[in-house]
């Protein structure tokens, strides 16, 4: 029988020793690992506040439904301006039809005296 | 989690629970699995530094895939095998390519020096082994130590070199045969002259 046949026999042996014999981790290895571990661990989900770009002009645009909404507002608010300075004589003749008499003085609390006295 | 309660759950449950944020789990899968690890990259690297970063980097990974980790596909152990198996072979083709194979040293002791102590002190006696072991072919080592080292089943060690099991049983008869034959010549300084 060559050796090698003879050796294999005892290679059971020498298995078990080195099964015995295996590394053990070290502590430093072992809190090196732990470290890993809580590093890569889900982190829990902070709410930080969102800064908004834009400042103010941002969130008024926001109040009135988006930057496009803001512009139509704006543009009406011109307009009105415009009108209300200029006076055209178109205007004028819209106001006649509306109301063609020329008021004078206009009651706008009427005084319960009249209907008072006929009680 | 109560840390009774962890301790009964299978390695599995532990990397699903530490992926979801759980402290203990990470705890105690690192005492679980890491002397495993590290006893593996030990034996066949027979470096404690390079062992111990193997170890590191497998546990690391261990880590990094654990969100994705499916319950049922693998058992932990066996894919943390995987893992240092692949790291260790990257490193000893390393080693062999800057020729500066350590182990070589181990594995030519002179024959004059090993006549002359009439027993290996347990040290040596695994330094044989160890030298030994890195003349093996790598498959042939992988699946040796994995087998008679670690004590892995062959379906556990087919999955760990992704092979099939009769690759497994025939790699581990035929490593186990080249090791005798590489270590007969040693019999006296191994303690085994004269026993029979």
């Amino acid at each position: 029988m060559m050796r090698g046949g003879e050796m294999i026999d005892e290679l059971d042996d020498l298995f078990a020793s080195a099964k015995a014999a295996a590394m053990q981790p070290s502590d430093a290895l072992m809190a090196r690992v732990l470290s890993d571990a809580a590093a890569l661990q889900m982190q829990p989900v902070v709410s930080v506040p969102v800064r908004r770009r834009g400042g103010c002009l941002a969130g008024l645009a926001a109040v009135f439904g988006g930057a496009g909404s803001l512009v139509g507002v704006g543009s009406a608010a011109v307009a009105g301006l415009f009108l209300g300075f200029v006076q055209p004589d178109g205007l004028g003749s819209v106001a006649d039809v509306w109301a063609s008499d020329t008021v004078d003085q206009v009651e706008l609390m009427p005084q319960v005296d009249a209907l008072l006295a006929e009680e | 989690m109560p840390r009774d309660t962890l301790a009964e759950l299978a390695d599995e449950a532990l990397v699903v629970l530490y992926a979801n944020g759980d402290p203990d789990a990470a705890r105690l899968l690192t005492k679980r699995l890491l002397p495993r690890v590290m006893g593996y990259a030990g034996r066949m690297l027979s470096d404690r530094v390079e062992a111990e970063d193997v170890a590191q980097e497998a546990m690391l990974r261990l880590w990094k895939v654990a969100p994705e980790w499916r319950q049922g596909e693998a058992k932990v152990s066996t894919w943390a095998y995987r893992v240092v198996t692949n790291l260790c072979t990257d490193r000893l083709r390393a080693r062999r390519r800057r020729r500066l194979d350590a182990l070589d040293d181990v594995a030519e002791p002179s024959d004059g020096a090993m006549s002359v102590v009439a027993g290996m002190i347990e040290a040596d006696r695994m330094a044989a082994l160890d030298g030994a072991l890195a003349q093996l072919p790598e498959r042939q080592r992988e699946a040796v130590v994995l087998r008679h080292i670690e004590g892995l089943s062959n379906p556990e060690i087919a999955e760990v070199l992704q092979i099939g099991v009769e690759a497994v049983e025939s790699l581990t008869a035929r490593g186990k045969r080249a090791l005798a034959a590489i270590l007969s010549g040693q019999r006296a300084a191994l303690g085994y002259e004269g026993a029979e």
